[in-house]
């Protein structure tokens, strides 16, 4: 296993562009970011703005048009454990079970099988579902569904979390409560995270630094750090005066 | 189960009242049992009618089938017939659905592979399994190898068929979460994610293939392999009628048998599904 410290993302000069038979698509255009070891940073912006597309990127399901990325200082070159990802449509797989879907990675790794029981069983608890380990996916709730989505990106131990829009298929309730414990998770995992939403408090609630992608195409328009120790209370007038200028800077900016 | 549209709920619902579960694990309930008995009685009447009517060779009576039938287990000769049926139908449906399960898998995951047989696919998989009796004929006679030749085809067809369309389906974002968590070769990803993800696919077509080879089987036999379809058409040249029926009835009720008892590992295999 890896030691227990994140690592260095660095985009630098990224574009992206699709090239559809209706025309060319320009997703990202010259977007530079750098986000230290260790760092919660999320990247705020609207709908079809790329910030889907930049975290495809950085976990190498897809590839740059232009520009440049590394994680640890390694290029990015296609998709690897090293780089955990959590999908907003949670994407377990139906046919396993949930201790199987969380040892997928574990079983790709070589683990021998009982080694493999006991990363399971430490991943089942950190998400607090040990009593659903044999469950399907077809019976848990999207809530829970997205604790396994977790566990499984982070039963590999990952140097870094990408999580695209985890939180945005689920009630209010249970967004909060999962948004508590990733920070939980982070603060004893020390996993570099990089977190992709719309949700202008989730943003708040949640990072050290907020990054701000809009237009069409996406660049960074705005990066603003959160200082305020957590967990944060969304009802101070810090917290409400936040998320009111980062609505008005995305508004600003326009699409 | 028939479904009707119930206009006073506004919703479509089961055709009957309260259910309850048996142990064999199927909703039972007294009114259908009820109408599913009254409705086989029906039939036997108007069968019985008619049979008194017209001369056995043309439509023998319930009472005179049973008695064939009944003639055939005491001798053995029904068994004896089955089993040379089981021993084309065996092999050839065996050899058809892994065959046509490994080119579905093939054509659905390989664009090269598609490319290349998709026209010969194209022609060959539209022309009927008896079709190539003649050649099952001139190539392997009319023995059990020729007859399971052409079970081979019907399964073969029917399996890619389904395999094909499974794998071709089969989850883009599924296969993306597998890259994420290390898998990086083909091998692993049509092991671990593309065919277990086809499975009901597959399953659907090996069901189908077990179902539909009975036809072929019977097929085959009436133009002379030995079998349960060589006595339906025997006994009937022979105008024993009642000997044929008997026969049809052995394979309805095969079947049933074996329909009965791959939906049984269907479910098993797939409980995972919503």
């Amino acid at each position: 296993m890896r030691d227990d410290t994140g690592a260095e993302i660095s985009v630098s000069g990224v574009s992206k562009r699709y090239d559809g038979e209706s025309g060319t698509t320009i997703a990202l255009r010259d977007v530079s970011l750098t986000i230290s070891p260790g760092e919660f940073v999320t990247v705020l912006g609207p709908s079809g703005c790329g910030k889907t597309t930049l975290l495809r990127l950085v976990s190498g399901l897809e590839s740059p048009t232009s520009g440049d990325i590394t994680v640890a200082g390694d290029p990015v070159e296609g998709p690897d454990p090293s780089r955990g990802t959590v999908f907003q449509a949670y994407h377990l797989f139906p046919w396993l079970s949930v201790q199987e879907n969380i040892g997928f990675g574990l079983v790709e790794l070589g683990m021998p099988d009982a080694e493999r029981r006991d990363r399971v069983q430490e991943m089942l608890n950190l998400v607090g579902l040990s009593e659903f380990a044999t469950a399907y996916p077809k019976e848990l709730s999207g809530g829970m569904k997205q604790r396994v989505g977790l566990a499984r990106a982070l039963a590999v131990d990952p140097d870094i979390l990408l999580l695209d829009e985890p939180f945005g298929s689920v009630d209010m309730q249970t967004r909060r409560r999962l948004q508590r414990e990733l920070l939980d998770i982070w603060r004893d995992t020390n996993k570099t995270v990089l977190f992709v939403t719309h949700d202008i408090e989730e943003a708040v609630a949640l990072s050290d630094r907020i990054v701000v992608l809009s237009g069409t195409p996406g660049s960074v328009r705005d990066t603003t750090v959160v200082e305020q120790s957590r967990p944060r209370d969304r009802s101070e007038q810090w917290f409400v005066d936040r998320v009111e200028g980062l609505f008005h800077r995305i508004e600003q900016n326009g699409l | 189960m028939a479904t009707e549209f119930d206009p006073v709920t506004g919703s479509s619902r089961s055709h009957s009242e309260p259910t309850t579960t048996g142990a064999l694990g199927r909703r039972w309930n007294l009114t259908r049992v009820w109408r599913g008995f009254a409705g086989t009685a029906g039939f036997l009447g108007v069968w019985w009618l008619v049979g008194r009517e017209v001369p056995s060779y043309l439509l023998p009576t319930p009472d005179e089938v049973i008695g064939a039938l009944w003639t055939e287990v005491m001798s053995g000769q029904l068994f004896i017939h089955l089993g040379e049926s089981l021993l084309h139908y065996v092999p050839g449906v065996t050899i058809g659905v892994v065959a046509g399960g490994l080119l579905g898998v093939g054509m659905g995951w390989s664009q090269f592979i598609d490319d290349v047989l998709t026209p010969v696919v194209r022609v060959l998989r539209p022309i009927p399994p008896l079709a190539w009796i003649v050649f099952a004929i001139i190539w392997l006679g009319l023995g059990h190898t020729g007859a399971a030749f052409i079970v081979f085809i019907g399964a073969f067809w029917i399996t890619f068929y389904n395999a094909y369309e499974g794998v071709e389906n089969a989850s883009r974002d599924l296969m993306e979460v597998a890259a994420t968590l290390g898998i990086d070769s083909d091998r692993r990803l049509l092991r671990r994610v593309v065919i277990p993800d086809a499975l009901p696919a597959i399953l659907t077509g090996v069901r189908t293939s077990i179902g539909q080879c009975w036809m072929m089987v019977i097929a085959a036999e009436l133009f002379g392999a030995p079998g349960v379809g060589y006595e339906i058409i025997t006994s009937a040249n022979n105008l024993a009628m009642a000997r044929s029926i008997a026969y049809m009835l052995t394979i309805s009720a095969v079947f049933l048998l074996s329909d009965w008892a791959v939906r049984r590992v269907r479910v098993h295999l797939l409980d995972w599904q919503p």
